[in-house]
């Protein structure tokens, strides 16, 4: 397996040489997105520093800052601090009823030591632990963690070890087939133990997720306070149903590549579809004073988001409003109204969101975000309006036809269309709008595929699979994703040939780019091919990725 | 989605089965293929009934049980008129939780008709224990509008709770007044401005 970065230098050259920098397909002045990568903080959560731990406050509360911008009354309205999920104070300190688990499996030492040989844990590709910083289990991806209080122990054992002996962080530990890293968060310590190929940032980047889906159903004020006020606390008290959002995501992340490149997948759409559901919303909304974002999503793509002039929103917390609605199907049944809390946007309050489908016949789903936690009815009536609206321009038929991959769409398969035979498989970033596109948009069955075959466990196999999809091509991706964005000598381009096939990874200012090539590719060949590939996306960008940012 | 005449709210601890109970009554439906997902915040259903040669439109919100959302389901009781508290018989601490609901409501709403509702009646005609004893529901519920055993999955019972609300609030004369009043001024508002409705 020849990897070397250094045998692609020269043709990078030649490759920009080329194409110039001037061909940035998707690239666009003003993003709905915020593209600030986070490659970096992952990696530094991998550095040592004492100091700068446990000081988890987010700076200003951007949730505030809107409120008062349009003149919310706080008298009136109540501020954020009452909207707090736990307000009363004595309810923490009276929850001692189901606190007790650590002593009673004390008893049980020998059946402690047989569960960890269970079934439901051995052989896994990859565990993911959570627990408060006390050692009291609070999430275990497999099996009961309440018959891992045992476990638990033993990490915050190693934890506080070389914190208070060594004064010093534990990152990671690393066996002959096995990755063990610890991420220490605010109250909670999370841990992965993988054997996957992911690599040690990788891994922080999902723990990192899950501790964000934590802060998004309890906000980092109300975390922080309750293990301020009870240092022993059961967090699962509050987090009961949140499991499943945990479970789900960190299935999620395994398969979908935008947690790889920290960006969003969007809904291929005709150009004019897409300006008529963005007409629709912001005709609908442009009243409503307290709505900071109005977002449409359908199968875990971005279809149109419009926002409050002067916000964006951040990649990371757009995959977990992703998550949200992918994983609960009551939203399908009834509208809803969901506290819900956007740890990139502000992690110490909660947007309140009006969360709904379309209409039976249409999967995609509409949140209205608000800092206005009365606002329920009005943003109903503005979604009836909204789905009317896209109902008569015909907009649910595109979003159908784009979900359901009709065939004689351009994007349902790029390959075919494209026609470089020798590509299977490529992934591109969009860098400015941090938007994704592959050659295999994500089709609804298939996610289903994922997760049935996920439920069954989740245990190592060596399976043969024969024809490969993103989710397979995320796996080989991984390695050459960390080596490009390696903060210490990140690679520009890499091009990797073996009797399997040939890969070709391509960072620029612009853009990044993933190829799978049929094995024993030429370099100029490959080259040649990708030009055509960006002149391809580049042709169909309109459709591919959303090139405006409308505000309301 | 128009104006609401009464609003219902449905209280309880978690997986006593609250959606399940709203989503028989108005789609008419159990889906028993659904594995238990717990309600994010709160869902809002509509649905018109009739009652006394009278169209009534009901609004009913759908609280989730977690303890997470605790201080959060006190903005729903607000302006309920009825006000239905689900407990599960075959589950003791479904039933410990009740006597706090009923506290919660009604520092926020005194006048709230109040209805106990035990759900899962199909499990406990099968196989299931009983846990919560009928002499202990039977005082209980003696202070309150009504208590009705239903089930879900079968809807034994279900489309009967809904009536007898509706019909006790039809029958309440000052709700009703102000029923009529709203609707009134609704009517006014709209024609002023069509693009908001309360409730």
């Amino acid at each position: 397996m020849a990897s070397t970065s250094k045998d692609g230098v020269p043709d990078g050259d030649k490759v920009a040489g080329n194409l110039g920098d001037d061909l940035e397909p998707g690239a666009c002045s003003d993003s709905i997105l915020n593209p600030e990568d986070t490659f970096e903080e992952f990696a530094s959560e991998l550095t040592p520093n004492l100091q700068e731990r446990n000081i988890l406050t987010a700076k200003s509360s951007t949730i505030s800052e809107i409120q008062s911008e349009i003149g919310e009354c706080s008298q009136l309205h109540g501020t954020k601090s009452s909207d707090n999920l736990q307000s009363k104070d004595e309810s923490i300190s009276a929850s001692t009823s189901s606190s007790n688990l650590l002593e009673q499996n004390g008893d049980e030492a020998d059946d402690k030591d047989d569960y960890l040989r269970s079934p439901e844990l051995v052989n896994k590709e990859k565990h993911v632990f959570i627990l408060s910083s006390a050692g009291k289990p609070i999430y275990s991806r497999y099996g009961n963690e309440d018959k891992l209080a045992g476990l638990c122990g033993v990490i915050q054992a190693l934890v506080s070890v070389v914190e208070e002996q060594n004064q010093d962080i534990l990152r990671s530990i690393s066996t002959k087939d096995c990755k063990v890293v610890f991420l220490m968060k605010g109250p909670l310590i999370l841990v992965a133990v993988s054997k996957s190929n992911e690599s040690e940032t990788q891994l922080v980047m999902q723990l990192t997720y899950a501790f964000n889906q934590i802060v998004s159903v309890l906000t980092l004020t109300q975390l922080n306070r309750i293990f301020e006020q009870r240092r022993n606390y059961d967090l699962r008290r509050l987090l009961s149903g949140a499991e499943r959002l945990i479970d789900h995501l960190l299935i999620f992340m395994e398969k979908d590549p935008a947690f790889l490149l920290g960006a969003v997948r969007c809904l291929p759409l005709p150009e004019k579809s897409r300006e008529n559901i963005t007409n629709a919303i912001t005709s609908t909304c442009n009243k409503i004073r307290d709505l900071v974002f109005a977002i449409l999503i359908a199968g875990n793509q971005l279809i149109t988001l419009v926002r409050m002039k002067k916000y964006t929103l951040h990649p990371s917390d757009i995959h977990l409003l992703f998550n949200l609605v992918r994983s609960s199907e009551s939203f399908k049944t009834a509208e809803s109204w969901t506290p819900i809390c956007l740890p990139k946007f502000d992690a110490t309050g909660f947007l309140h969101g009006h969360v709904s489908y379309i209409s039976e016949d249409c999967q995609a789903c509409l949140l209205l975000l608000t800092v206005q936690r009365d606002a329920f009815f009005p943003l109903s009536q503005a979604k009836h309006t909204i789905a009317d609206k896209l109902r008569r321009s015909n907009c649910l038929v595109a979003i159908n036809d784009a979900l359901n991959r009709n065939k004689e769409l351009p994007t349902t398969n790029p390959l075919k269309h494209i026609g470089i035979p020798e590509i299977r498989h490529f992934m591109y970033k969009c860098k400015s709008t941090a938007q994704l596109f592959t050659s295999d948009p994500i089709c609804l069955d298939k996610l289903q595929d994922y997760r049935l075959r996920h439920k069954e466990g989740g245990d190592i196999t060596e399976k043969k699979i024969t024809k490969l999809s993103d989710i397979e091509h995320v796996r080989k991706y991984r390695k050459f994703c960390s080596q490009i964005h390696c903060t210490s000598t990140p690679a520009k381009l890499i091009f990797r040939s073996n009797s399997d096939d040939t890969i070709l990874a391509w960072i620029t200012n612009g853009f990044e780019l993933y190829v799978t090539f049929d094995a024993l590719m030429e370099k100029d060949q490959a080259i040649r091919a990708i030009d055509r590939l960006l002149h391809w996306i580049k042709r169909e960008e309109e459709r591919i990725f959303i090139m405006n940012a409308p505000t309301f | 989605m128009s104006r609401c005449d009464f609003k219902i709210v449905l209280l309880g601890s978690e997986h006593v089965g609250k959606t399940s109970l709203v989503l028989r009554f108005v789609n008419c439906r159990f889906n028993s293929g659904t594995p238990y997902q717990n309600t994010i915040g709160a869902a809002f259903c509509a649905k018109t009934m009739h009652s006394n040669g009278k169209d009534l439109n009901i609004g009913i919100w759908d609280t989730a049980g977690s303890e997470r959302y605790e201080a959060m389901t006190r903005m729903y009781y607000r302006g309920a008129h009825a006000a239905i508290i689900c407990y599960d018989p075959c589950c003791a601490s479904s039933w410990a939780r009740l006597r706090h609901w009923l506290a919660e409501l009604r520092t926020v709403e005194e006048d709230c008709k109040v209805y106990l509702c035990g759900t899962k009646k199909d499990l406990l005609d099968t196989n299931s224990t009983r846990e919560v004893p009928e002499d202990i529901i039977a005082t209980y519920s003696q202070g309150l509008n009504g208590h009705y055993l239903t089930s879900s999955k079968t809807g034994e019972n279900v489309e009967e709770l809904f009536q007898k609300i509706v019909d006790d609030c039809v029958a309440d004369r000052d709700l009703m007044q102000k029923v009529e009043e709203s609707r009134v001024q609704l009517a006014k508002e709209q024609e002023k401005d069509k693009s908001y409705c309360l409730c």
